[in-house]
This record gives structure tokens, C-alpha cells and sequence, in this order.
């Protein structure tokens, strides 16, 4: 199936946020939750990665891996006192990429 | 069943980079590098940062100092600190009188002095004159000898206690207790002798000469800025610096005589003050670092994803009988995530090593302890296994998604 612009509009911009966020592992500020705080939140971001290029090529477990990362997340920061108003706003923006993912998701392929 | 998918997938890894070891072993130091920066950035700026606050803590958590001038300058205009009185020592008697929520206080003076013994000196020793319940706010590790009487500290007798390396200086082979020395044309005789402390960016013990005040007054003048007459003040067990602060303050006020309306003329300052403002230079240096280790590590996952590509297309027949003999989308797939992570995290480990290396360098031509701390290996390890998985997850799935027919036709 040929995949929707804004699913594609979405990808690119999911894709962009991953550079944004693939820095942050390293960042002094998650260095300080923990020492194996990077590790959890660098893994987060890998999945993410790998959903963005799930939906790219219309595969239903892109959507699947997006909404449990989205959720794991969400309680990565909330659980570490994380929450500020630009993740509130991310958390906004992500939410609105999972339900047109979720739009789509029947026309996407089943299979790996 | 995914232990053995792993298993196998990790074998074909390992045949794969040994069969192209030049080109895995550039692959590798992209990421080398990049690591070995990184890491190596963080872990100056943690042990930089682990000896500041050790310095800090030196000072003591729970002391306030009574000063003319404060440790951090706000929006006060300097000029004005300038025509503040100094702290003098009849203020102490009075602070003592007035405050109730301070365990000890005491009175310091210091200044830079020349001590010789026989045919040896030392030069800018830290000559400290201290009233006699400084031992009850500093922690004084002696090595050798014992600290003043109160007597000794009253009549103002000629004794000294010694840091670790003016004894070295003066006293090579022998037994410092009991010697006479010099400072500045007068005789002393030294009491005791401290235990080697080691460099610490405020102070440090070893190069101090402690002496009790009335006796240093002979030596240096107790009312010249010079000096810098400082009131030490250690607050009771359960008061918080807050509020010996601001006990001490309504102490001051009133023996200054100040005017509910006029401005504080003293300062009060602790070692918390410190900490905070290193707190902002440590975010900056840690962020400068991020920033380079960051984009050395863009620039190593940009090399692993080049390579996986070429590695897929060179091995695209493979694949193909691969496909073709059963092999599923998630074998291939993991097979070639797995080359991708193992490369990435075997120079990952390379650059780990490295740092050490240059810890071990670094900590013998400085005299400072850096350290690669465990918490850094984990996020060097963590920092390659998430760029293994990045750079090499498309090339893995593109590969996992060729047709067999089509991918065994390929040349390749």
C-alpha cells in the first residue's frame, strides 16, 4: 500500500526529533537521574527509531512499537519528576502522531 | 528459539567482520574516537567536579565566616563593601554573648610568612593566628603532637602547630616535635604536626602554620585588611545554616549598633554559596563537552550506517540463498542488527580503554585523582550499543526485505 503524505509528513518530523533526541542520552541532565538512566532513555530512543522507520515502510508493528514507546516514554519521565511544559508539549504532539497512526493502521502490512 | 537466532546471527557477525578486518577496522575508529571524546570530556569534567566539591566540603557544611567581603558578589555595587569595618576579635566575646544557636566560634587572622630552621626555610607558609575553640570547628588530623592548651592559647605562648609539607621542608630526618623555628625572627616551638592533606583548590593544611592568636599578634597586625580577620561559626547539631544565619545577623546588627533601615556592613558567608556557583560552570563545562563528544559520535554513526549499507549490498546473492534455503525476514534482519551493535560496541570498548589509559596518564602527571567511573563506562557501552542500532537498523531492514529471486540474480 502506498503510504499516506502525512504519514510521511510525520515520519520526517519523528525522524528529526530523534536527532534532537539521540544527544539527550548523553545530556548532563539524564547523566543525573541515575547511572543507568541514559541506558533506559538511549534504549527508548532506539525503539523510536525503529517505529519511525516501521510506519515509513507501512508496517502495522511500526505503529505497535510507536504506542509502547510513547507510554514507556511517558512514564520514564513522569516516574524520574521530569514532566516540563516543552515535554508536556512533545508528549501533545506525540499523542497526535499515535492516533493518525492508528487511523491507518488497518491499511498497514502485517507482516515483519 | 531467539537464543539460538541470536547465537547464530552473532556468528555470522563475527565471520563477517574478521572476513573485512580493514574495513571493520575503520569502521571502528569513527566510533572509537567519538567515544573516547565523549567519555573522556565527561570524565574530566566528574573528577574536576569530585574535587571542587571535596574542596567545598573541606570548609565545612555546617560554618558560617563573618566577613567584610562576600565569597559571590550580587547587584551590591563593590565601592560599598569597601567601607565595611572588619571583623574584629572584641566582636567575638560579644557574638558569643549574643547568639544561641552556635556550638563554637572562633577568630582567625593569616598572612604569608618565612620560617627557617637552622640552615633551612620555607617560604609563603600560611602563618594562621586562631582563638582557642578553633579546634572544636576545624578538624585538625594531627600526625604528631597535640594542639594548644588553653593557657598556651590565653597567655599567647610561642607554640605552632605545622602542615605536613612545612615539616618535610624544615625538618628532612628529624622529629619536628619539640624544635624551634623561626617566623619571621621569632622564636616558636613546634607542638604539633598535621597529617598530610594534598592539594585542594581553597585550602589545604599542608602548608599552614597554626599558632594561638594572642600569640600572632605579635606577628602580624590583627586589624589590617591583610589579614583577613574572619569569624568562624559552627552551628549546634540540629540548627540549620538558615538559622544561625539569621541569628548571627541580628547578633551583628546589634553590636554594630545598625539601624533597623541601614544595610548589613558584614557578610556571611558559607560554604553552600560556593556550591552554587559551581553548580552553573559545571552545567556549561558538561554541556561544551556533550556538544563535541556528540557531534565526533554523529560523525562515527554516519560511518557504521555507510558501511552496513555496502555490507548489505555486497552480500545481497547471500542473502538471497539465505531466503532461499528458509531463512526468515527476522534472521536477516538480526543478523545484520548484530554486526552493526557488535561493531559498534567493540569500539565502543576500544575507546572505553583509551580513556582509561589517558586516565591513568593524566592522573600521574597532575596531582589530581581523575577516574573513569562506572557510571561512564555505562554510558560509553550504552552510547555505542544505541549507535549500532540506529545506523545499522535501515540496512538491517532493507536487507531483511529483499526478494530471493531478485536478491539472487544481484552481482553483487
Amino acid at each position: 500500500m502506498k503510504r499516506p503524505k502525512i504519514l510521511t509528513v510525520i515520519c520526517v518530523l519523528g525522524f528529526l526529533s530523534i536527532v534532537v533526541s539521540f544527544p539527550q542520552v548523553f545530556s548532563p541532565s539524564v547523566k543525573k537521574l541515575g547511572m543507568f538512566m541514559p541506558a533506559v532513555f538511549g534504549l527508548l530512543v532506539a525503539f523510536s527509531f525503529m517505529a519511525y522507520v516501521g510506519v515509513w515502510f507501512m508496517k502495522r508493528w511500526g505503529a505497535e512499537l510507536f504506542a509502547i514507546t510513547f507510554f514507556a516514554k511517558l512514564i520514564f519521565f513522569i516516574a524520574n519528576n521530569q514532566m516540563g511544559m516543552s515535554l508536556w508539549f512533545s508528549a501533545i504532539f506525540h499523542l497526535f502522531f499515535l492516533v493518525v497512526f492508528l487511523r491507518h493502521y488497518n491499511g498497514m502490512d502485517k507482516n515483519l | 528459539m531467539v537464543l539460538t537466532l541470536l547465537k547464530e546471527s552473532l556468528i555470522f557477525a563475527l565471520h563477517s567482520l574478521v572476513a573485512n578486518k580493514l574495513r571493520s577496522f575503520l569502521s571502528l575508529l569513527g566510533i572509537t574516537i567519538g567515544i573516547f571524546a565523549i567519555i573522556l570530556v565527561f570524565t574530566i569534567v566528574d573528577s574536576l567536579e569530585n574535587n571542587i566539591r571535596d574542596s567545598i566540603k573541606s570548609l565545612g557544611n555546617n560554618v558560617v565566616y563573618v566577613q567584610k567581603w562576600p565569597w559571590i558578589f550580587g547587584p551590591y555595587p563593590w565601592w560599598k563593601y569597601m567601607n565595611r569595618p572588619l571583623p574584629q576579635f572584641k566582636e567575638l566575646a560579644e557574638l558569643q554573648k549574643r547568639t544561641k544557636s552556635a556550638e563554637a566560634m572562633a577568630f582567625t587572622v593569616g598572612g604569608s610568612k618565612t620560617l627557617k630552621y637552622r640552615s633551612l626555610s620555607v617560604r609563603n607558609a600560611q602563618f594562621i593566628g586562631v582563638s582557642h575553640d578553633y579546634w572544636r570547628i576545624k578538624t585538625l588530623n594531627l600526625k604528631g603532637g597535640r594542639y594548644f592548651t588553653r593557657n598556651e592559647s590565653d597567655a599567647g605562648m610561642p607554640v605552632v602547630i605545622i602542615g605536613a609539607e612545612i615539616a618535610a621542608g624544615l625538618f628532612q630526618n628529624t622529629d619536628p616535635i619539640g624544635q624551634e623555628i623561626s617566623v619571621s625572627g621569632h622564636k616558636t616551638t613546634v607542638i604539633g604536626v598535621l597529617k598530610k592533606q594534598g592539594e585542594s583548590l581553597f585550602e589545604t593544611s599542608d602548608y599552614q602554620v597554626i599558632t594561638p592568636l594572642q600569640y600572632a599578634r605579635g606577628i602580624l597586625d590583627i586589624r589590617s585588611e591583610a589579614a583577613d580577620p574572619t569569624i568562624y561559626v559552627k552551628a549546634k547539631p540540629w540548627v540549620s545554616n538558615t538559622e544561625l544565619i539569621d541569628d548571627l545577623t541580628g547578633a551583628m546588627r546589634g553590636i554594630r549598633k545598625l539601624k533597623p533601615r541601614t544595610e548589613d556592613n558584614f557578610a556571611l558567608n558559607e560554604s553552600s554559596l560556593l556550591s552554587t556557583g559551581f553548580d552553573s560552570l559545571f552545567d556549561i563545562i558538561g554541556m561544551a563537552g556533550w556538544v563535541i563528544g556528540g557531534f565526533s559520535i554523529l560523525v562515527g554513526g554516519f560511518g557504521i550506517a555507510n558501511i552496513m549499507f555496502v555490507s548489505v549490498r555486497e552480500r545481497t546473492s547471500l542473502i538471497g540463498i539465505q531466503k532461499s534455503l528458509g531463512a526468515r525476514n527476522m534472521f536477516i534482519l538480526v543478523q545484520f542488527l548484530s554486526e552493526s551493535i557488535l561493531l559498534s560496541v567493540l569500539g565502543g570498548v576500544f575507546g572505553l580503554l583509551l580513556t582509561w589509559l589517558m586516565t591513568l596518564v593524566g592522573s600521574s602527571i597532575m596531582d589530581m585523582e581523575i577516574t573513569l567511573t562506572g557510571a561512564n563506562i555505562v554510558l560509553g557501552v550504552t552510547i555505542s550499543v544505541l549507535i549500532g542500532i540506529v545506523s545499522g537498523f535501515v540496512p538491517a531492514y532493507s536487507a531483511s526485505q529483499l526478494d530471493p529471486v531478485e536478491a539472487i540474480r544481484s552481482t553483487g
